[in-house]
């Protein structure tokens, strides 16, 4: 029960930090990303929009994950 | 400003009727789409501005008659998704949420790695050699399947209720995540995901009907990403070829999958192993000496 909850905030979190992420693709050219961001270029303008797709479509899903994690508990039926 | 034709119609209309097809036959649309011009001296390669552009409404094309197609089941499994998170948890006699969830499950890896690696590869393997190479290599995924392919378990029930019972999360996340070898000109994305469904025990009917699902979010989301280039001005000289190559693909999508669909209920991969094998080795050699 308890790993449930754990497991379920975590992955509410990771979700908020990679939807975090997506903007600062978004929002920054490679030139101006923090360097141990992947695709990070000194001197390009260029904007990394596929990456920031790729970080919130991962975000959604854990934010999907989390939503099925906290439901309510369901007992397989007899066979 | 001249706006010239990139690509003549009689040519747009081939390679949009060529990418119909092999885009459904597990045959990689992708390297007939760099192997096919350099066969006819086109001067026409895939990594050229205005042909990636034409390729996206090709593929846009594609992906709408899939969905057309499987229209009823898109909105038993769009349906079934909405009661599972409405429900917050998948009734396991809810086929069709399961079916959707394999789905999303499925085209997440795929997603992932076309978006951060699909460039990188078509600029390493851009070449039509490589390609031919690559379609010798699918020809033998394709018997590699057959031969590793488990027997499917005889039930009576439905198409996609057959494949939601079948097919595991782990294994909807493999399938998903070898459809990105399909980014290499030469690989078939619905070859790779065939041969999963094959070997995860489904039927080759199953197998191609859960081919067709996964690839149809992937072809037309990747299309539309791409749309704006389309629509912008590298789309010039460009859109009348590539709207008379989107009705040409559009066509022989929708005759390929009425095809496929009932070839698969008693046929295997075997005659597209064996046409990949001897097309990827004819052109390999033919390249080679010319």
């Amino acid at each position: 029960m308890r790993n449930d909850r754990l497991l379920t905030i975590g992955a509410v979190v990771l979700g908020v930090v990679l939807i975090v992420i997506a903007i600062v693709y978004w929002a920054e050219p490679a030139r101006s990303l923090p360097s141990f961001f992947p695709g990070h270029t000194s001197g390009s303008s260029h904007h990394h929009t596929k990456h920031g797709i790729a970080a919130f479509l991962l975000g959604i899903a854990c934010f999907v994950f989390a939503w099925f994690r906290s439901g309510p508990k369901r007992t397989a039926p007899a066979a | 400003m001249i706006l010239l034709n990139l690509i003549s119609y009689p040519r747009a209309i081939i390679l949009g009727a060529l990418q119909g097809v092999t885009e459904l036959f597990p045959v990689s649309s992708l390297g007939h789409a760099v192997i096919w011009p350099r066969l006819f001296g086109w001067n026409i390669h895939q990594n050229d501005k205005y042909y990636i552009t034409f390729l996206i409404a090709t593929h846009l094309a594609t992906a709408l008659v899939l969905l057309g197609f499987f229209w009823h089941d898109w909105v038993r499994i769009v349906k079934g998704i909405g009661r599972s998170l409405r429900d917050r948890g998948i009734d396991p006699a809810d086929t069709d949420a399961k079916l959707g969830w394999l789905l999303v499950v499925g085209t997440i890896p795929a997603g992932l790695l076309g978006l951060l690696l699909q460039d990188k590869l078509r600029s390493v393997f851009a070449s039509a050699q490589s390609a031919a190479l690559f379609l010798t290599v699918n020809g033998l995924i394709l018997f590699a399947a057959e031969a590793l392919r488990r027997r499917a378990p005889q039930t009576d029930d439905d198409d996609d209720t057959r494949i939601a019972r079948q097919v595991t999360w782990a294994q909807a996340v493999g399938v998903g995540t070898a459809q990105a070898a399909a980014l290499i000109p030469g690989i078939s994305r619905s070859g790779v995901t065939m041969g999963g469904g094959l070997y995860f025990g489904l039927s080759h009917k199953d197998a191609a009907r859960f081919a067709f699902l996964l690839a149809t979010p992937i072809i037309g989301a990747a299309a539309i990403l791409k749309l704006p280039e389309l629509l912008g001005s590298e789309g010039n000289g460009v859109r009348g070829p590539a709207l008379a190559g989107a009705v040409a693909a559009a066509v022989t999508a929708w005759l390929s999958v009425r095809f496929l669909m009932r070839f698969f209920e008693t046929q295997t991969l075997i005659p597209f192993a064996v046409y990949c094998v001897c097309a990827g080795i004819a052109t390999s050699v033919y390249f080679a000496v010319s």
